[in-house]
């Protein structure tokens, strides 16, 4: 009576134990890095190669986007390939690894001490991100199929170990003469292979098989996905090339708009996905993702500002520079995580909790286990903290920048009450 | 007058005749607390003859005879339940460690005439699998024990002195997750029998995300009001929950296996 058989590969769904410590974790790096910002903001008055600035990115890059990241990966990533995670205890290991050694990385930028705290933090960190890909290679290769979203994904992890370790090499440099020239000339390489090859081929990879589903839309193009995945990666590839050969610098330009290109046809794609939309009225998740996504052009355009700057004076542009990098991070990266959190996590929660009592009884709707109004006015704060604190950079306003600051500090503080409301969600009665 | 048997509850009595509340103080000071309009307002609607006559600690004929001299008509003389409450202390009572045992004494409230039911409930909610509440009061909570026992709580009493009694309840079944509410309670089964000859069938185990949610919220758009919509998946669709609710439709979910679940759909 049951019709076809059921494929034999098992799909089953990766546990909460290993996917919501890494939530925690990142909601309380996020919390962190915003009282960071406030306690100096001073900082970003003036270079960006700076101990506090090189603390605090990476307390958001790593502690922050890539914790979440990696979290989500272990749930979704089974989901994009329909099999199962190869390992649940390389997951931890991996959880233990990074959560070690992100605040040891993070202290020893802070205080400048690259002896061996940054050496051990970058080790662990390198080490966590290993287990990672493992757990990932595995997981994709036992998989019932393989699309261009696990490409990508897996893609970015590649990438992500590349920038970890070339990041350990550049801690090393401080201390040993192992490369040419100084660690600051090699800072836009490691920078860049964590931007775009980690953070953007791997929220494009997800956010495009994941905000069709939340727009409940028909649209399917992968032969759209495949060119922008080789734009990106070429481009990549070209500006590590270009750079290093310090000839050809001028051409730098190039990968540049090619990543703009890229960049542009992803938004075309979420464009055409919402057009094709069933659902004719869109949650305020959905819609800050897909105002991140809309976000995306514009570092990349600073960007281009940037290089042509640098081109035609030759000087420094620090303040644009410092522009680019926060719009990256607290812009672009932070907004597509501040939706995609309360699409995921209360999903994870409600299956823990109140998977087994469906057949029983009416459960509670997964959206209604957090605060929607502390959501709405935590996305108000954020756009008003981000507004302020780029136009304090760019007009080197101290008194901007704190109170971007301070709304950033409250965005952090309503986010974690959602947060640890879902993580430690209960049952009514037991 | 209408005629009284064990079942009939004090306030019942009371209406009828309000003699009867003098009378029955008279059979045990335990009942003084009937003097109390709040409080007899809270009880007397909850406590019957026979839950009455075991708190005072007396014979039921004699609760009974008592108010046959006011000229009650006692209905039949049916057997009387015989008291089948087990007083041995279970074992697993006996050592229990201190931190499985939440404690509430409700005589402060009693006193000034307040409604513990509330405060009770709530501990009881609260409550850890494998703790259990020490209830303290001063008499055997009869009506209690009989409403928590419909929710699946088991008690213990221990009469300590006649003014001081100590109750233990502990859930002995998965207590329902919506509460004391018992039309929440559709389960799997009833609904099942209830979309009998009304229920749709469809089958999404073999489509590629996202084609099981979009082919389900169509399926819904052209559903017959009263019928119900019969979905085989491989997993649970947990992005369709808010879909559902938002369309005002019901699930009860059933899982047959890792990769193979049920669900039963029907608007709310």
């Amino acid at each position: 009576m049951f019709g076809v058989p059921v494929s034999s590969v098992a799909q089953k769904t990766t546990s909460h134990k290993v996917v919501l410590p890494f939530y925690g974790y990142a909601a309380a790096s996020l919390f962190a890095a915003a009282l960071l910002i406030l306690a100096n903001s001073a900082a970003f008055t003036g270079h960006y190669f700076h101990p506090r600035i090189l603390a605090i990115t990476h307390i958001l890059a790593l502690g922050w986007a890539t914790m979440i990241i990696l979290g989500a990966s272990h749930q979704l990533v089974p989901i994009l390939v329909e099999g199962s995670l190869y390992s649940e205890k390389l997951a931890m290991a991996s959880f233990i690894l990074a959560g070690l050694g992100i605040p040891l990385l993070s202290y020893g930028f802070y205080y400048f001490e690259m002896g061996w705290p940054a050496k051990w933090g970058g080790r662990l960190v390198v080490l966590a991100i290993l287990c990672y890909l493992i757990n990932l290679f595995k997981s994709i290769s036992r998989g019932k199929q393989d699309n261009v979203h696990a490409l990508f994904v897996f893609t970015a992890g590649l990438w992500l170990f590349i920038t970890a370790f070339f990041g350990l090499v550049l801690v090393y440099n401080f201390t040993y003469t192992l490369l040419s020239e100084d660690t600051l000339h090699y800072l836009p390489l490691h920078a860049h292979t964590g931007i775009l090859g980690w953070f953007l081929l791997l929220v494009m990879g997800v956010a495009s098989r994941l905000i069709p589903m939340f727009l409940i839309s028909k649209y399917r193009n992968p032969r759209l996905l495949w060119l922008i995945y080789l734009l990106i990666n070429t481009a990549l590839l070209g500006f590590f090339f270009l750079y290093l050969s310090t000839v050809l610098i001028n051409l730098i330009f190039i990968p540049a708009l090619m990543v703009l290109a890229a960049v542009f046809l992803f938004i075309y794609y979420c464009y055409r996905a919402y057009q094709a939309r069933l659902r004719k009225r869109v949650d305020p998740q959905v819609r800050i993702s897909l105002f991140s996504v809309g976000l995306l052009a514009l570092p990349w355009m600073l960007l281009l500002i940037l290089i042509g700057l640098l081109l035609r004076n030759g000087g420094e542009q620090t303040s644009l520079a410092l522009a680019y990098g926060f719009l990256v991070f607290f812009g672009w990266i932070t907004a597509i995580i501040l939706g995609m959190t309360f699409k995921t996590l209360p999903f994870i929660v409600w299956n823990k909790t109140y998977h087994h009592l469906a057949g029983i009884g009416r459960t509670p709707n997964p959206k209604d286990l957090f605060h929607d109004g502390i959501f709405r006015v935590m996305v108000l704060a954020y756009l008003a903290g981000l507004i302020f604190f780029t136009a304090g950079i760019l007009a080197v306003q101290l008194f901007l920048l704190q109170a971007g600051a301070v709304l950033l500090l409250g965005t952090a503080a309503m986010y974690n009450w959602n947060v640890f409301k879902l993580l430690f969600h209960k049952k009514p009665v037991t | 007058m209408k005629p009284i048997n064990p079942d009939t509850k004090i306030a019942v009595l009371l209406k009828q005749d309000p003699r009867a509340l003098e009378a029955i103080i008279s059979l045990s000071p335990r009942f003084e607390k009937l003097r109390n309009p709040l409080l007899r307002k809270l009880m007397a609607g909850r406590t019957s003859i026979q839950m009455a006559s075991r708190i005072g600690g007396m014979n039921i004929k004699d609760f009974l005879s008592k108010l046959e001299a006011l000229g009650f008509h006692i209905e039949g003389s049916g057997p009387v339940p015989a008291e089948s409450k087990n007083r041995e202390t279970p074992d697993f009572l006996k050592d229990l460690p201190p931190d499985r045992i939440t404690e509430l004494d409700v005589r402060p409230e009693i006193e000034t005439g307040k409604d513990p039911l509330h405060l009770i409930l709530q501990r009881l909610k609260d409550l850890k699998p494998g703790q259990v509440l020490k209830l303290v009061n001063s008499f055997e909570p009869v009506p209690l024990i009989e409403l928590l026992q419909k929710q699946g709580y088991e008690s213990h009493v221990e009469e300590i002195s006649p003014d001081l009694v100590i109750t233990w309840f502990y859930a002995t079944r998965p207590v329902d997750i919506q509460g004391l509410d018992p039309a929440k309670t559709k389960g799997w089964e009833i609904l099942l029998k209830r979309f009998d000859q009304k229920m749709q069938t469809l089958d999404v185990r073999q489509l590629e995300m996202p084609l099981p949610m979009l082919t389900i919220l169509e399926a819904l758009e052209t559903l017959p009001p009263d019928q119900a919509l019969y979905v085989y998946h491989k997993r649970i669709p947990l992005f369709l929950l808010p879909e559902l609710a938002e369309r005002h439709f019901d699930y009860r979910i059933k899982e047959v296996s890792d990769q193979e679940v049920h669900l039963l759909l029907f608007r709310s």
